[in-house]
């Protein structure tokens, strides 16, 4: 079976084709191109959208050409209908309808969230983790139970993702943000106490970010450091505690700041505390992709007939926690 | 002095042993490598100095707790009385969703008291005799603010919400039932309308 998925929620817009024979997934092309907004500022969800709309058509030919098939071969299309920014996630919506009433394949809406754990499960292995997903979108932690994935703890405000990207813009990087605020946080060991806000599995990062960003007027590594410190032992304290209530024995982290490696290196040391297998989704598959649309989209097949075209919404608010998972 | 380790939890390490000739738990926060020293210490000091202040002082307004036997800061630990019941998290559903009521009550006497527990996990209820034991008063605060306290309640309903999905409705109303009786109706609509604002504050939190 051949899916086509089309990711388009946030700052990514990405076609990819997966071939899914048994039980196995094989990605064929996963192609994408990144809206950049100029440096200290944020996505401008209508030029976010405008780049996806001016790139949708190359990104399409490519993901096509580079897994050597035609529109034709395609048994289903599956689009991200959120959640995400309203501009963008239209404009997924359209390539994928036209795609599929045009040329008569089925359409799938999938969830963004499902989207990055489902592909974290077929690239990892992970059968029955806890599942931590750390985006610009999300701070969640999820367990998988009576066919839906159930919220363990989560941001009481904003993301981890958020966080990083409002603090690095602060400072005038531009979004994301991650990547430049470790590079500068592995310059400085001087920790400058910052709020630590942890409520029982749930985390709360609004007056670190704050706080952060006074520190910073000082020393921008030492700021950053004491960031990168703070924040992630609250997500690690959260895991700890969502590890020893659920029992489970796996931890799968997704998400784009599941690229950071001092998170990375701070979840390892909680499952070796815990006897627990850690899984991390590989780097190239951490932030938003059609694979992770495509590959959820095909699972959903298995047990459901497309929807009809009147009813390919897409919906910025749908929190994972509302999907039923019938696969 | 015979340590038997019996649980790693999120934040420490709980050992049964023995003080005098009765049972005790030994509740260790050891040092997480992971974390920065001077957080790791922060934390760890605060956390076992509240426990061991607000574990005792819940006692004088009837919450049944364990005994503090004794309190090491400088190790980080407590020694108290064993409860040798089981936690509520273990119980069986039919159980849960009527002890939901009596929970409901002792959450209610603890923020009528200036107590936020901060944890209100099913684990963090043992039953025992028939009666419940409150533990775990590591994130617990002296506070008043209502917007405290109804943290406290977004948590157990987030828990029973995902631990206990198919019993949540019952557990919920019954756990909202007692609360009421002891804080009063006033406390009590007051408390649930800042409930669902922290819940709309959440990430695509369905605005209604």
């Amino acid at each position: 079976m051949l899916g086509l998925g089309i990711e388009s929620t946030a700052h990514t817009f990405s076609c990819a084709v997966i071939e899914k024979k048994g039980k196995k997934g094989k990605i064929l092309s996963d192609v994408r191109k990144i809206y950049r907004p100029d440096d200290g500022e944020g996505i401008h969800p209508r030029e976010a959208s405008r780049h996806h709309i001016e790139h949708s058509s190359s990104v399409l030919s490519d993901c096509l050409r580079d897994a050597k098939i035609s529109i034709k071969d395609l048994d289903i299309i599956s689009y991200a209908a959120g959640p995400g920014l309203g501009p963008c996630l239209r404009v997924g919506a359209v390539v994928a309808r036209s795609l599929a009433s045009f040329y008569k394949i089925p359409i799938f809406p999938v969830n963004h969230a499902i989207g990055h754990i489902e592909l974290g499960k077929l690239l990892t292995g992970a059968s029955n983790p806890l599942v931590l997903l750390v985006s610009g979108g999300h701070t969640m932690l999820l367990a998988f139970l009576n066919k839906q994935w159930r919220v363990f703890g989560e941001t009481l405000d904003i993301t981890l993702g958020q966080l990083l990207d409002q603090f690095g813009r602060s400072i005038g990087f531009a979004s994301p943000c991650g990547k430049n605020i470790e590079e500068l946080a592995s310059k400085s060991s001087n920790y400058v106490t910052l709020p630590y806000s942890v409520k029982g599995n749930d985390v709360s990062f609004s007056g670190l970010l704050s706080a952060t960003k006074s520190v910073a007027k000082k020393s921008k590594i030492d700021a950053c450091y004491s960031l990168q410190e703070t924040a992630f032992a609250m997500i690690a304290e959260s895991v700890e505690r969502a590890l020893s209530f659920t029992n489970k024995k796996e931890l799968m982290i997704v998400g784009g700041v599941a690229a950071n490696k001092r998170l990375s290196e701070m979840l390892k040391d909680v499952c070796k505390r815990h006897g627990c297998k850690f899984f991390v989704v590989p780097l190239q598959y951490a932030g938003d992709c059609g694979s992770q649309i495509c590959w959820t989209g095909i699972l959903e097949s298995k047990v459901k007939e497309g929807v009809l075209l009147k009813n390919t919404f897409v919906t910025q608010s749908w929190r994972l926690d509302s999907v039923k998972i019938d696969y | 002095m015979v340590m038997k380790l019996i649980k790693k939890g999120a934040e420490a390490d709980i050992y049964q042993t023995k003080w005098q000739n009765s049972n005790a738990i030994l509740k260790i926060r050891k040092v997480k490598n992971y974390r920065n020293p001077i957080l790791d210490l922060k934390i760890r000091k605060q956390r076992t100095l509240k426990e061991a202040q607000i574990i005792s002082q819940v006692k004088s307004f009837g919450i049944p707790t364990p005994l503090v036997y004794f309190v090491d800061l400088e190790k980080s630990s407590i020694l108290m009385q064993e409860i040798p019941g089981k936690t509520v998290h273990d119980l069986s559903e039919s159980k849960i969703i009527l002890l939901c009521k009596k929970i409901g009550k002792l959450v209610g006497m603890l923020h009528k008291n200036g107590i936020m527990h901060g944890d209100l996990t099913t684990s963090n209820f043992i039953y025992f005799k028939n009666n419940i034991f409150v533990i775990d008063f590591g994130l617990s605060q002296n506070t008043m603010k209502s917007e405290d306290h109804a943290v406290d309640l977004r948590l157990i309903k987030e828990i029973l919400n995902s631990a206990h999905a198919k019993i949540m409705l019952p557990s919920w109303k019954n756990f909202l039932s007692g609360y009421k009786s002891v804080v009063g109706s006033e406390k009590y609509v007051k408390i649930i309308k800042i409930v669902s604002e922290i819940e709309s504050r959440g990430r695509y939190a369905q605005v209604s």
